[in-house]
């Protein structure tokens, strides 16, 4: 028998990776009462549930873990929240007719497109932070830059990223979080002007369409609502405008945080930029900023040894697959050099595949190329504590103290 | 209509050739799931966000099957290998009886 349920803390990542290194040998797969989902560990596993859409529904995957409170639902209702799953959390055939007009803008050649742009974006940044001593790396770069390269996307110039941040968070805490009531109900309001934002941004596309995302949903819908609805489209708006930078800014503080923990690391970067894209993946493998992810069984199925009944709700850690030893020798280890880093499943796996992958390393990249330009002894300021704010799907340090200069 | 089956060959880089067979209709990457072969990743599990399920057919196969399209061809832009005369995304490559006895080659690596 082990404990493995009664240990594992959802919402807590202190911890979170000793446990799944010491139980990933012997327990596959655990039931954990605190959320009533089973969570699977290994690799083999977390993959193959993921590649079975037939037979795995990602409806719950971005389902709110506390429910939201009915009169709360009642009021989003009347106040015109028709948000709708549309990619994320929904199955074929609705997921495949969907995902035809969304490839035709989120596909990594177009995605490649926007380089240049993005390029300038870092430049900026780092530009700004040129003259101090010392920084807040999640303040000063990871926090908005992603923000701003989902603005590129979307046509849009004239907001403050920190607006859509909050909003973003305020989401993620609803979504995978763990809000008291009081929480859920205080940020109805502000989910309905995230809402609206998105929808406008639609409308004004409908009248002045331009070469991004929501024009080009627009034009492929073409008037049919048979291929793609107004409100799909809205939806996948304010979907992107969450998912288009959330993880990224995590993943981007996740990979640079490693990096500041070992200079010798950072200082091979610095003398060989050429290491700097393996040492992304390292990091997305290493510290994946989705920690997990969820699926509901549409019929019986064995995993692990174990029988499961139709219904079953499952928590894939891809924090524990992606250091699973039978795939990764010394997984918990760090090395900016290992050679299969980037078969990691941090973006996931099969049909629900990260449309952004492509657009993510690419600005994570850009980061790391232009930090260890500007400032090649960067080095952490390590008697600050790191905070990893506390969600079941999403890991990203709070803050990132660094000394630009020696 | 009854599904037949498809016999074909993978090839790896390092030359080791694997038979393996398919139902009408699958994709060649679905039978590279099923039987395990190494070196076609294919991570966006067929729906052409990845590039990472690139081989190349040999010639003749290549030339009696149906051509790639538009969207095929512009991810065959991006993918790691060299690409070939005769790239295919696995995952568009649709078994019919056209198929049989093709020659799939694997790519040293698909990232």
């Amino acid at each position: 028998m082990h404990d493995a349920g009664e240990r594992f803390r959802p919402f807590e990542h202190e911890g979170m990776y000793a446990l799944f290194a010491e139980i990933r040998q012997t327990v596959p797969v655990f039931y954990a009462p605190e959320i009533d989902y089973w969570v699977v560990t290994r690799r083999e596993d977390v993959i193959a549930v993921l590649r079975d859409h037939e037979r795995f529904s990602a409806a719950v995957a971005t389902q709110a873990v506390v429910p939201w409170p009915p009169e709360m639902l009642q009021y989003m209702v009347d106040q015109g929240f028709t948000n709708e799953s549309v990619q994320v959390a929904c199955d074929p055939p609705r997921h495949t007719r969907i995902r035809s007009h969304v490839q035709g803008f989120l596909n990594p050649k177009k995605l490649q497109s926007f380089e240049a742009e993005v390029r300038a974006l870092v430049q900026g940044y780092i530009a700004a932070m040129k003259g101090q001593e010392s920084i807040d790396l999640v303040d000063a770069l990871t926090y908005e830059l992603p923000a701003r390269t989902a603005f590129l996307l979307l046509g849009v110039k004239d907001i403050d990223p920190r607006r859509i941040k909050k909003w973003t968070e305020l989401r993620v805490k609803l979504m995978h979080g763990h809000p008291t009531r009081e929480e859920q109900m205080a940020a109805a309001d502000d989910l309905l002007d995230f809402w609206r934002f998105s929808c406008d941004l639609v409308e004004q596309r409908k009248v002045n369409p331009g070469d991004d995302y929501p024009s080009w949903l627009l034009a492929s819908r073409a008037g049919d609502d048979s291929r793609l609805t107004e409100n799909e489209i809205k939806s996948l708006t304010f979907a992107l405008l969450l998912a288009a930078h959330e993880t990224t800014s995590n993943a981007s503080a996740n990979v640079l945080l490693e990096l500041m923990r070992r200079p010798d690391d950072w200082n091979a970067l610095v003398n060989d930029p050429s290491l700097i894209p393996n040492a992304v993946e390292e990091g997305l493998r290493y510290v994946s900023s989705v920690v997990a992810w969820r699926r509901v069984a549409k019929e019986d199925f064995e995993l692990g040894g174990e029988h499961f009944p139709k219904g079953t709700k499952l928590l894939l850690s891809l924090a524990s697959a992606s250091r699973d030893e039978s795939t990764y020798e010394n997984g918990d280890i760090f090395d900016i050099r290992r050679k299969n880093a980037r078969s990691h499943v941090a973006f996931g796996n099969g049909i629900h595949f990260c449309m952004g992958a492509p657009i993510a390393r690419m600005q994570i990249r850009m980061m790391i190329e232009e930090l260890t330009s500007a400032f090649p002894d960067m080095a952490l300021i390590t008697d600050e504590a790191i905070e990893i704010a506390g969600v079941l799907t999403f890991r990203g340090p709070t803050r990132l103290p660094v000394r630009l200069i020696p | 209509m009854d599904k037949q089956k498809i016999t074909f060959q993978f090839i790896s880089a390092n030359g080791e050739s694997q038979e393996v067979e398919g139902l009408t209709g699958e994709t060649v990457m679905q039978v590279a799931y099923d039987n395990g072969i190494e070196g076609v990743a294919a991570e966006c599990g067929g729906s052409m966000s990845c590039g990472t399920c690139h081989v190349f057919l040999d010639e003749a196969s290549f030339a009696r099957i149906d051509a790639p399209s538009e969207s095929e061809m512009d991810m065959l832009d991006i993918v790691s290998s060299d690409r070939h005369a005769t790239s295919r995304l696995s995952c568009q490559i649709k078994l019919g009886s056209d198929f049989a006895g093709a020659q799939v080659h694997i790519p040293e690596s698909q990232y």
